[in-house]
């Protein structure tokens, strides 16, 4: 493959199914890495950490930037690898941007969610975020110590951080189109009058619906938020 | 769009309030009339309108929701919470036949979120305040998000004049979105501005200035 | 009555609810903590004749001056948390080094707090891919051309773009610039993003 088809394919942000082969094509990787964006920008809790994704995604911008030393200066090709890269950083970032956002917003959360998980259960955060995550918590504390809390009664010096920053609310409504078609879908009632039911999600069709309904559905990839 | 870096923590939802919520906490400062079940020793200086050194049981007062909440028991009961006007029958009344005429600004702010703080006093008219609560925000929410997709480019302070403090943030809510998808129509999306942080010191840095 | 300054605390950040950040109020911090310290001590001595006398009339007001005791507690906390949550925002709109004038409106806690901060996300951005790591306080809007118009709003220096070229940044000068070098000089009102 020449590097420009590898770059027109890793710009091709259209979308695309991902394949389960463990060999990708830059178009695949970055039709996963779209997924992974769009899914965490549009859900109120954090997800699952695709560390390995942003890795391959890291390195596929790096190896685009090598190629890009080879080319000619002032070749127009140039200049469009180089928006290509932009685009990429772009979406990579913003991914990255929108999963930091919510481990400062629900740290004592996030980090309580970690220490029970269980062995062998996918980690919410990768070791970088975890670490990360475990500063600001220690970093606000130690603050909020200093300035205030020690100067107070001894039976107010701490605060239960768990309590005082509020959880994502899993209640709020997501839009999202259905990749695999799911039968029998339990809809939690919206009022005294109604009661819950069942519905299908038919395979291409978009839903507005609470998050917590779907969340299992986000994690496995049977639907994509929108 | 990710650029707007300061998000304060929301407000709680329905009857939840969200500690460091810093609109959560100026609603529970939203004072209720009540009446004390017990007399409050050495206290008398908290109700201005007595010089007596105790609160005696009987007394009626205004005290701030949080107050209200803190000090409200089913078992032993210190005090007991009585409706705010705009809760009780009469004004449920007027808000059934027409929500959309009321004045929810002045009425509140809070109105629905004091409302549902209310549901924590086990009135036993509780069940038909949250349907006049709940019914309320339903018929004038059409309005509210009509008007915020209409108004573009112009002065809106006519129009959040009545709203309540949800209603409020609904509304910006929708002007934002308005005003993001005008601006990607106009091909505007992708153009790089300052910081309305860094703007808005400038200004007050002139303003100080200027003073 | 009680928890008035501590409100009042609230209400100074709530009237700017654009994100700026007022200076820190230490004075009202100092009032509202000895007004917790009054409220304890007189609870202190209301729990021992409360114990001592079997006086439990005095209950009532143990339980009043409790409740103010963490109103108290949690307008202060908010306060400072909110303040941190400007903070932050600071960080990300103006970069790692802030104007003088920020910077006064700062508690020294306030202040390490932000240089904690600025070492962990870049520890984070460093870890993140190859040996430089990736920054994501840039490209916060997708782009949609290499290169843009920029008009200089102040005199800024000299300006190294990718290829090595230096540039001037004088005041009023225009240039065609790579836009992902612009980003934060634009964030921070030094270049104006010219649409023709």
């Amino acid at each position: 493959r020449t590097m420009a088809d590898a770059l027109s394919d890793a710009g091709d942000l259209s979308g695309g199914e991902g394949s389960q082969d463990d060999v990708m094509t830059p178009a695949e990787l970055i039709a996963r890495l779209e997924e992974a964006w769009l899914n965490e920008k549009f859900s109120p809790e954090l997800l699952e950490s695709k560390s390995e994704l942003v890795e391959c995604v890291m390195e596929q911008l790096t190896h685009m930037e090598e190629n890009l030393q080879r080319v000619r200066k002032g070749d127009l090709k140039a200049s469009v690898h180089h928006m290509e890269i932009g685009r990429i950083r772009y979406v990579l970032s913003s991914y990255l941007r929108s999963r930091l956002q919510k481990i400062e917003k629900f740290f004592p959360h996030v980090l309580e969610k970690e220490k029970s998980r269980a062995d062998g259960d996918p980690s919410f955060l990768s070791p970088e975020e975890f670490a990360f995550a475990k500063e600001y918590l220690a970093n606000t504390e130690v603050y909020l110590k200093a300035v205030a809390l020690r100067h107070m009664p001894p039976n107010l010096q701490s605060i239960d951080m768990l309590k005082a920053i509020p959880e994502p609310c899993l209640d709020s409504f997501v839009f999202l189109r259905v990749k695999e078609r799911q039968e029998k879908i339990l809809v939690e009632p919206e009022t005294d009058e109604q009661r819950e039911y069942v519905v299908d999600l038919e395979e291409g069709s978009q839903h507005l619906m609470r998050y917590r309904t779907i969340a299992p559905l986000v994690a496995n990839g049977a639907v994509q938020l929108i | 769009m990710d650029t707007r870096s300061y998000m304060p923590v929301p407000p709680g939802v329905g009857t939840e309030e969200n500690v460091f919520s810093l609109d959560d906490i100026l609603l529970s400062q939203e004072r209720l009339p009540c009446r004390t079940e017990s007399v409050f020793p050495g206290l008398g200086f908290v109700d201005k309108s007595s010089d007596s050194r105790h609160i005696p049981e009987g007394t009626k007062m205004e005290i701030p929701l949080w107050l209200a909440k803190g000090l409200y028991e089913r078992k032993r009961r210190v005090i007991s919470v009585e409706l705010p006007r705009v809760y009780r029958e009469g004004w449920r009344t007027v808000f059934g036949a027409d929500a959309n005429v009321v004045d929810l600004h002045t009425m509140g702010p809070y109105y629905y979120g004091l409302g549902s703080q209310m549901l924590h006093f086990d009135s036993p008219e509780n069940s038909e305040i949250a349907q006049c609560v709940l019914q309320t925000f339903i018929g004038r929410f059409r309005r509210t998000m009509d008007s915020s997709q209409n108004a573009y480019n112009e002065d809106t302070s006519v129009l959040v004049e009545k709203l309540d403090c949800l209603e409020r943030a609904l509304f910006r809510a929708g002007q934002s979105g308005l005003n993001a998808f005008q601006l990607w129509e106009k091909g505007l999306a992708s153009h790089l501005t300052a910081s309305s942080l860094v703007t808005n010191y400038r200004k007050r840095k002139l303003a100080d200035l200027q003073a | 009555m009680f928890c008035e300054k501590a409100v009042e605390l609230v209400r100074e950040l709530h009237r700017m609810s654009d994100g700026q950040l007022p200076a820190f109020n230490e004075d009202g911090i100092r009032q509202v903590l000895e007004e917790m310290k009054a409220l304890y001590e007189q609870n202190q001595s209301d729990v021992n004749e409360a114990k001592t006398e079997g006086k439990s009339e005095l209950i009532p007001s143990i339980k009043f001056r409790h409740c103010c005791l963490l109103r108290n507690q949690r307008c202060i906390t908010a306060y400072l948390y909110d303040r941190l949550l400007r903070i932050r925002a600071l960080r990300w709109e103006y970069g790692s080094v802030l104007p003088t004038t920020i910077r006064f409106h700062m508690c020294a806690e306030e202040v390490e707090w932000f240089n904690q901060y600025k070492k962990s996300l870049a520890s984070y951005m460093r870890s993140l891919g190859g040996e430089e790591g990736l920054d994501i306080t840039q490209d916060m809007k997708p782009p949609k051309s290499l290169y843009i118009e920029v008009r200089c709003l102040k005199d800024h220096g000299e300006f190294e773009i990718d290829d090595g070229t230096v540039i001037l940044l004088k005041k009023n000068s225009q240039h065609f610039l790579p836009r992902w070098k612009c980003e934060q000089l634009i964030r921070q009102g030094v270049l104006e993003h010219v649409i023709s």
